[in-house]
């Protein structure tokens, strides 16, 4: 077999195998992302109920309750507007009301939320970046500002 | 002294390590070369798989010509190395080490002292002996916390577990714990006294409003309550009342026995009020504060001037100069923030509400 | 004064691995072996320098010198002496300082190897070490100094994040950063080809142990990473496609090709650019991963400190090393001679599609994490790529891999004979299609993708063995004769075997987390859970208080099918100076599975939130990674120098005369 007739079989090979996974990277793409999502979002956007996404934001004061059978309902809320968040399972050590949160799920309707996962900062410092983001946005968020008095 | 003689040896054991081998002489001729070392090894391990049986005799004599091949082309380009002396050479090796000689030292010093606290290194490192005693305290804090966890209205726990608070630093868990020794215990003179304190540590020193109001209701409770009317003193003289500040503090001194602990350093309050009035800028603040914490206020105050800031730090320098008795500075301070912070909704209101706390209120514009 | 004097050694260090950039490539240049000598010697005062700077930090925080700021954030004086140790890479400063130390210890190592690796390449290999640690020094020095001192000093610290408060924790930084700093060893070795202009085998086996023992150590970290969010976050996951872990992923997968190519090349002196390219795009993938886990691009437990300044100071490493190495590839590649020829159905084209599928799946690995922050800088939206995205593209890649990995391990060098190996492999394929079959008839009903995955991991160790089998037994033969031949194999054959194999046990452990039941609810003292065949019940609630927290603990009696197992333990936990709470899971082994609870939320009535799973034959996920980093360590222990033959092909001599 001569150097040429080797390099095609690897070109040929090389080229099938990147075919194939830029193939699943874009239906993946197309397929698997979640998009991020504030509430004031879910109305601006006109977000469809059964869409899956991440919906980020602060636990409002005195919303959370609890059911029986670890169900627990809640309000997530920027500046502009809240939605009722639903999910059953155990929250994570960090979520406390007033705190930023990320929970993924599905709309059920537009004004209900399931979440199937709730994810709270990692430290007490952390805020999740894309709730930073939001709340900084509408002008809500000054932790940086107090994190830094603290720090110095 | 000893340490920079530390890092006079260190710097030099550096420089050295680049020295050394620039001063031997070439002596690698005798050095087996590893290129060529390498496929004569592997030659003689083909041979010795052949005599275990690892490997079919045809098998071995195509991978040592294999070997061969590899081992002529690597001699063929070994001739074109080596042999680098005289003149050239020299001077290359003086460069080198002039190199050596000035960049290791120049960059070390520079960077160390940019980044470094080489005032530091006089004063010997904090003593920590008492490390175990230390844990059991820990320990014991711990206790008493769990204790009081389930027993919140144990007022006696929290009046033994604040003044611990204070001395470990946590100055807010203290103000908690007295609030609470207050709330189950009920009012007393020392007790508020000590809450008042714990508050003003808690505020860098600044007697608030709160404060004021704690220790006043020890003094109604008992007049001779020496902490709080030192602090009630010292309230009037942050609002800029110096002459009731002086008529405070002697009074206090008055009443009290000369051999009092307290007396020294109400005569150094007072001392420091008699000199020339507080509120020009270079006389009050020096002699108050440590110097330390004079310049990092006006280190604070050039950056805040050139740079800006966030509201809470321009809170904080109003704040300092109130804390240093520079009341017109703080208002002039408050005076620059609201403009440099005019856009910010947020940040003026954190501005007021400081100037409010310092009663900066009707230096306002 | 031992905290300034570290602090000013480490910047000699500066000074010096700036000598051993220069003065060493200048030698090379010049062809001067004196000024070539200068870089070991500076290479070892560089690791004296670090270390003592090192050994300074972990002084500060073993005897608590609080006037360290670095100490004052990051330990407290009741913490337990292993946390205040390990407290010295828990931070961002800290591990850089780590970084740098084991950039040095590998730059000394290559520094005292003198009679192994020519001088040339040793000086010009040393030198991009050193620029690469001249980079990180200043990075440490400037913006992110461990050494800074408050005065006065506080009274106490504000302690450790108490998840990192964990013996997984403390290990688990060292043994990834052997792994990512392993592998600027083998990038300064092929920028010193480049430079050099010269690659053959000596070079291929000169890097290769450092190869191994890089990619050994990064997948001994990850593991230990991955257990770690498994104990420790408590939601029995352990790993979760998030992008910190990518950053570990992404050079394990392109050192897992490295290894293999490094293989090709020693032997059959061929894939010479492949390699080149792969060891540089290795270190890029390690420097990225530090670059997204320290600068805080990421938020997660790994980002201590978010400062843009540090952020784009190691974009600019980033930058300058990724670019720098590239362009002088695209300069410098073309003239390295072209390596020894091979048919497509071989041992190296075997190889070269192990490359192309671990290559493709590291690319798409890469997509994925960095696709949603590209996406955000230039169009502000935000997504999220999760798990769905790379069980849809990774998986795909992978398992072909490894369906054909027996095979391309079983293939003769040069040429091989895809029909005979397969014949090879008969009992192998026969017994693992057994396997899934009686796999898939005992568990009829549950999901059908665990079968099969046990199936193909049970074919990966058959191969594995047969591989060894095959070469050391033959019909009739006495056992002995077998047990001399096997033992008298390379060692790195054992090790091929091992690591192979290691992949299989990952691969049960992972099909079989679709058997994994999980269980929710409320209890009360007395009451009990059931998670498959496994029960529990909540036996007693208690506080309990240690040093530095105090806990709320639920002891749970564990039982299967009404058969006691034992007690339980999980754990909420305030760590009292930062005020955070955590939850310890309980987890109990049973075989190789594992019974795992977590406690919820702690209710005024006394009822509490209860998390349950069994968990069969999770194990098996880290022992497969700890057996894959023995049968390195094994392979590192061969120190032969070998030739690849066509072993067993009839006409050999012919055909490796012509393709040279």
């Amino acid at each position: 077999m001569t150097r040429k007739k080797r390099r095609l079989t690897l070109i040929g090979v090389a080229g099938g195998v990147l075919a194939l996974a830029l193939g699943l990277v874009l239906y993946a793409m197309n397929d698997t992302i979640v998009f991020f999502n504030s509430p004031a979002d879910i109305q601006a956007k006109n977000v469809q109920p059964g869409t899956r996404f991440r919906l980020g934001g602060l636990v409002k004061q005195g919303s959370v309750q609890r059911t029986e059978s670890q169900q627990v309902s809640f309000e997530v809320m920027d500046g502009q507007s809240s939605i009722l968040v639903r999910y059953k399972g155990l929250l994570p050590d960090l979520f406390r009301e007033g705190q930023g949160i990320v929970a993924e799920g599905v709309l059920e309707n537009p004004d209900v939320f399931r979440a199937d996962t709730v994810l709270a900062k990692h430290d007490e410092n952390y805020m999740p970046r894309e709730v930073a983001d939001a709340l900084r946005r509408q002008g809500h968020w000054q932790g940086e500002g107090k994190a830094s008095q603290q720090a110095q | 002294m000893v340490i920079w003689i530390i890092l006079l040896v260190m710097t030099a054991a550096a420089v050295m390590a680049v020295l050394w081998p620039l001063s031997r002489h070439y002596a690698v001729a005798g050095q087996v070369d590893p290129n060529t070392q390498f496929y004569r090894e592997q030659i003689a391990e083909i041979e010795r798989d052949r005599a275990r049986g690892a490997l079919l005799p045809s098998e071995a004599e195509a991978a040592k010509a294999e070997a061969g091949r590899r081992l002529l082309r690597a001699n063929g380009l070994q001739d074109a190395a080596v042999a680098a002396v005289g003149e050239p050479a020299l001077r290359r090796r003086r460069a080198a080490s002039a190199l050596a000689l000035s960049v290791v030292p120049v960059l070390a010093i520079a960077i160390y002292g940019a980044y470094g606290s080489p005032h530091l290194l006089s004063t010997p490192s904090v003593p920590v002996s008492q490390e175990t005693a230390k844990l059991d305290f820990g320990t014991a804090v711990a206790q008493i916390e769990a204790h009081l966890a389930q027993n919140p209205q144990d007022g006696r726990g929290w009046e033994v577990l604040a003044p611990v608070y204070m001395r470990m630093g946590r100055v807010e868990d203290a103000v908690k714990a007295y609030e609470s020794a207050l709330r189950y215990l009920g009012p007393e003179a020392n007790r508020l006294s000590n809450y008042g304190e714990a508050m003003v540590l808690a505020k860098d020193g600044l007697v608030s409003v709160e404060a004021q109001a704690a220790f006043e209701r020890a003094v109604a409770l008992d007049r001779t309550a020496v902490k709080a009317r030192f602090y009630l003193a010292r309230a009037a003289e942050q609002d800029g009342q110096i002459e009731k500040a002086k008529a405070e503090y002697t009074e206090l001194l008055s009443a009290s026995p000369a051999d009092a602990p307290w007396v020294a350093v109400v005569r150094e309050q007072l001392s420091r009020l008699g000199a020339p009035q507080p509120g020009s800028a270079e006389s009050g603040g020096p002699q108050i504060g440590s110097e330390d914490i004079a310049r990092m206020v006006s280190g604070l105050a050039t950056r805040l001037e050139t740079q800006g800031g966030s509201a809470e730090e321009w809170a904080r320098l109003m704040r300092s100069y109130a804390v240093l008795g520079q009341r017109d500075k703080a208002a002039a301070t408050a005076k620059q923030a609201r403009q440099a912070l005019a856009k910010d909704e947020a940040g003026l209101k954190t501005i007021e509400t400081m100037a409010r706390e310092l009663k900066l209120i009707d230096s306002a514009p | 004064m031992l905290v300034e004097a570290g602090h000013f050694a480490l910047a000699l260090a500066l000074g010096l691995s700036l000598i051993q950039f220069v003065v060493p490539l200048w030698g090379a240049r010049a062809n001067d072996p004196v000024l070539m000598r200068v870089a070991p010697a500076t290479a070892l005062a560089v690791l004296a320098c670090v270390g003592f700077a090192f050994v300074a930090l972990t002084a500060a925080y073993v005897t608590s010198d609080f006037s360290v700021l670095n100490v004052v954030e990051n330990s407290h004086s009741t913490k337990p002496l292993i946390y205040k140790i390990s407290g010295v890479w828990g931070n961002h400063e800290g591990s850089m300082l780590l970084w740098v130390l084991i950039l040095a210890l590998f730059g000394a190592v290559v520094a005292v190897s003198k009679n192994t690796v020519p001088a040339r390449l040793q000086a010009n290999t040393l030198a991009v070490q050193a620029a690469i640690t001249f980079a990180f020094l200043l990075f440490i020095l400037t913006a992110s100094n461990p050494f800074t001192r408050v005065m006065p000093a506080p009274g106490e610290g504000q302690d450790l994040n108490p998840l990192l408060q964990d013996p997984g924790l403390a290990i688990h930084p060292p043994l990834l950063y052997v792994g990512y700093v392993g592998f600027s060893i083998s990038f300064a070795f092929a920028c010193a080809a480049l430079i050099d202009g010269r690659i053959d085998a000596v070079w291929a086996r000169i890097v290769r142990p450092w190869t191994l023992t890089a990619w050994a150590f990064l997948t001994l970290g990850i593991a230990m990473g991955s257990y770690w969010a498994y104990y420790e976050l408590g939601w029995g996951g352990w790993w979760f496609w998030d992008p910190v872990e990518n950053a570990s992923l992404m050079p394990w997968l392109a050192g897992t090709a490295l290894v293999h190519s490094t293989v090709v090349m020693e032997k059959r002196d061929a894939l010479k650019v492949w390699t080149i390219l792969l060891a540089i795009l290795t270190f890029s993938l390690s420097l990225l991963g530090t670059f997204l886990v320290r600068s805080g691009v990421l938020t997660s437990v790994h980002s201590f400190a978010v400062d843009p300044a540090r952020g784009s100071f190691i974009l600019g490493i980033l930058i300058v090393f990724i670019g720098g190495s590239f362009a002088l590839f695209a300069w410098r590649a073309p003239l390295l001679r072209q390596g020894g020829l091979f048919a497509p159905v071989s041992r190296e084209g075997a190889l070269v599609l192990n490359n192309l599928f671990l290559a493709t799946a590291c690319a798409t690995v890469f997509i994925g994490t960095l696709y949603p922050l590209a996406l955000e800088v230039l169009t502000g939206e935000k997504i999220s790529v999760g798990a769905p995205f790379f069980n849809f593209t990774f998986l795909p890649l992978i398992i072909p891999l490894l369906l054909l990995l027996p095979f391309g391990q079983t293939l003769a060098w040069k040429r091989g004979n895809f029909l005979g190996t397969a014949q090879r492999l008969y009992a192998a394929s026969g017994l693992a299609i057994l396997v899934t079959l009686a796999v898939l008839a005992f568990t009829a009903g549950g999901p059908v993708a665990a079968p099969l995955g046990v199936g193909l991991g049970v074919f990966l160790i058959l191969g594995s063995l047969n591989e060894i089998a095959s070469r050391s037994w033959s019909k009739g033969s006495p056992w002995a004769v077998v047990w001399r031949k096997a033992a008298g194999l390379p060692r790195s054959t054992w090790g091929t075997a091992l690591a192979h194999a290691g992949v299989g046990v990952t691969v049960i452990g992972i099909a079989a987390t679709a058997w994994g039941v999980e269980s929710l609810g409320t209890m009360k003292v007395g009451d009990r859970l059931k998670a498959g065949s496994y029960e529990i019940r909540l036996e007693r609630l208690l506080p309990r208080v240690e040093a530095n927290y105090r806990e709320d603990v639920a002891i749970l009696m564990v039982s299967r099918n009404g058969q006691e197992l034992g007690n339980l333990e999980t754990m909420k936990r305030l760590y009292l100076t930062r005020g955070m709470p955590t939850t310890e899971a309980g987890i109990m082994t049973v075989g190789l599975g594992q019974v795992y609870a977590s406690l919820g939320e702690i209710q005024p009535d006394g009822s509490i939130g209860m998390r349950l799973y069994y968990k069969p034959l999770v194990l098996l996920i880290w022992l497969g990674a700890l057996v894959m980093a023995a049968g390195g360590a094994i392979s590192l222990t061969d120190r032969r120098l070998r030739i690849g033959t066509p072993v067993r092909a009839k006409t050999l001599s012919a055909a490796s005369v012509a393709a040279e």
